[in-house]
């Protein structure tokens, strides 16, 4: 079926099988900062932000997007708040095998678009959806304060 | 597949009263369909997208309660401050549900269609006595939330009907929702319950209990709960009460007997923390 939404502020128009999803048609055109993991809406690593909110794109229908606003990594890597929040990843070692890393970057980026200074909470909160195995949360929680506090030297 | 898209309820009860009921699948907020679809267990020859419903969505403070439409997500819930206020254990359970990105989606008609004897706001809405109003081309009604989930999966749901809200009378007294999961986010209950109680000068004069992931629906502990506004005081008997409401099952998150033991442990536990006399 024919649909049109916005992906990183550009115009998508796309002929797709209806029972399409939102990730297996990211992936097939090269949008590769959104990862497969578990493919039923639990583990996270294929976050998208839809309307600034974060979604699993694994339980997004293509058909269902007409008019929707996609944005993932691959849009914001020039963004100056994206910089400091990468920069901060690396500093604290936030990033081990880094496959759950785009969707922490876009889960902060969401939180941050709702509050600008979160407390610890919301922090962990934001995260609580996305599966880390490597890190145990730990180094992401000090990257993402560090953030909120402005203390990046980016 | 073929996808509708609706945007006024009027349509939308058109195509559900003419599409074949067997070959057509609703698609609210899809957390649970596109699983199942992806499975291959769920293939719907007609899918209707039903989230440009604008009847279907917000919270509403109403002379009797609150009416909360069936699109509304776990997300607005938890958000919200009449819930917060209002409907406490209903709130708590939408603070333990699954993550964001789920909450964002996941709406409270969805929990409720999906009928899943562990669905994580079912105990708090059997808990308030909750209603839905379902709606088709022909005609309203409004059903009991209990009378409508027949079983694990299962509703009495007739065709063409959809959920257009929940109804949630007026609460008296003190409400919360306790969750036992395997971790504590993203994760589906191994037990929960909710209760409501009154105290007047220390004594309970009010005490209700529901209990999810320990039966195929949620259940009401009346033989618990009438027993210990009598008087019972002795925790063994207490728990024999409870098992005499539930039917848990082994699964892949926890053993019938570990459910059982575990239940009765936490809410011994509760009843104590609220003062009640216990004896074991």
């Amino acid at each position: 079926m024919h649909i049109k939404f916005y992906l990183n502020g550009k115009v998508v128009e796309a002929d797709v099988p209806a029972g399409m999803n939102l990730l297996e048609y990211l992936r097939s055109v090269s949008v590769f900062s959104v990862k497969r993991g578990c493919d039923h809406g639990e583990c996270g690593s294929c976050t998208v932000l839809m309307d600034d909110k974060t979604r699993n794109a694994c339980l997004i229908l293509m058909g269902t997007l007409d008019g929707e606003r996609i944005e993932t990594l691959e849009g914001l890597n020039a963004d100056r708040r994206m910089e400091l929040m990468q920069a901060a990843f690396l500093d604290e070692g936030a990033i081990q095998c880094g496959y759950c890393t785009p969707a922490m970057l876009l889960a902060l980026e969401s939180l941050l678009r709702a509050n600008s200074k979160p407390d610890d909470a919301a922090i962990k909160a934001a995260f609580s959806g996305i599966y880390c195995r490597c890190t145990g949360y730990v180094k992401p929680m000090v990257a993402a304060k560090k953030v909120v506090m402005g203390e990046v030297d980016g | 597949m073929k996808i509708y898209q609706p945007y006024g309820l009027g349509d939308c009860l058109d195509l559900l009263s003419e599409l074949p009921q067997a070959e057509t699948v609703i698609l609210a907020g899809g957390t649970d369909l596109m699983p199942r679809y992806e499975q291959g267990k769920v293939l719907p020859e007609h899918l209707i997208n039903i989230k440009h419903l604008a009847d279907l969505q917000g919270i509403t403070e109403t002379e009797n309660g609150a009416e909360i439409g069936g699109l509304t997500t776990i997300e607005t819930l938890r958000r919200s401050g009449l819930i917060h206020r209002d409907y406490p254990a209903l709130w708590q359970s939408t603070e333990q549900f699954a993550g964001v990105q789920i909450r964002n989606r996941a709406t409270l008609a969805g929990n409720i269609a999906n009928a899943s004897p562990a669905g994580d706001t079912l105990s708090p809405l059997y808990l308030y006595h909750a209603k839905l109003k379902l709606m088709s081309r022909h005609a309203t009604r409004t059903i009991r939330l209990e009378d409508f989930i027949a079983g694990p999966g299962e509703t009495t749901q007739e065709r063409g009907e959809l959920i257009h809200s929940i109804i949630l009378p007026r609460v008296t007294g003190s409400s919360c929702f306790y969750k036992l999961g395997l971790r504590e986010a993203m994760a589906i209950s191994v037990v929960n319950y909710a209760l409501r109680y009154s105290q007047s000068a220390g004594e309970l004069t009010d005490l209700e209990i529901t209990a999810g992931a320990v039966a195929p629906t949620i259940v009401f502990l009346d033989a618990l709960t009438t027993a210990v506004l009598s008087g019972e005081t002795n925790s063994t008997v207490w728990r024999a009460l409870i098992g005499q409401d539930i039917a848990p099952i082994d699964d892949i998150r926890a053993s019938a007997d570990y459910r059982r033991k575990v239940l009765g442990r936490l809410i011994t536990h509760h009843l104590q923390n609220l003062g009640v006399v216990c004896h074991e």
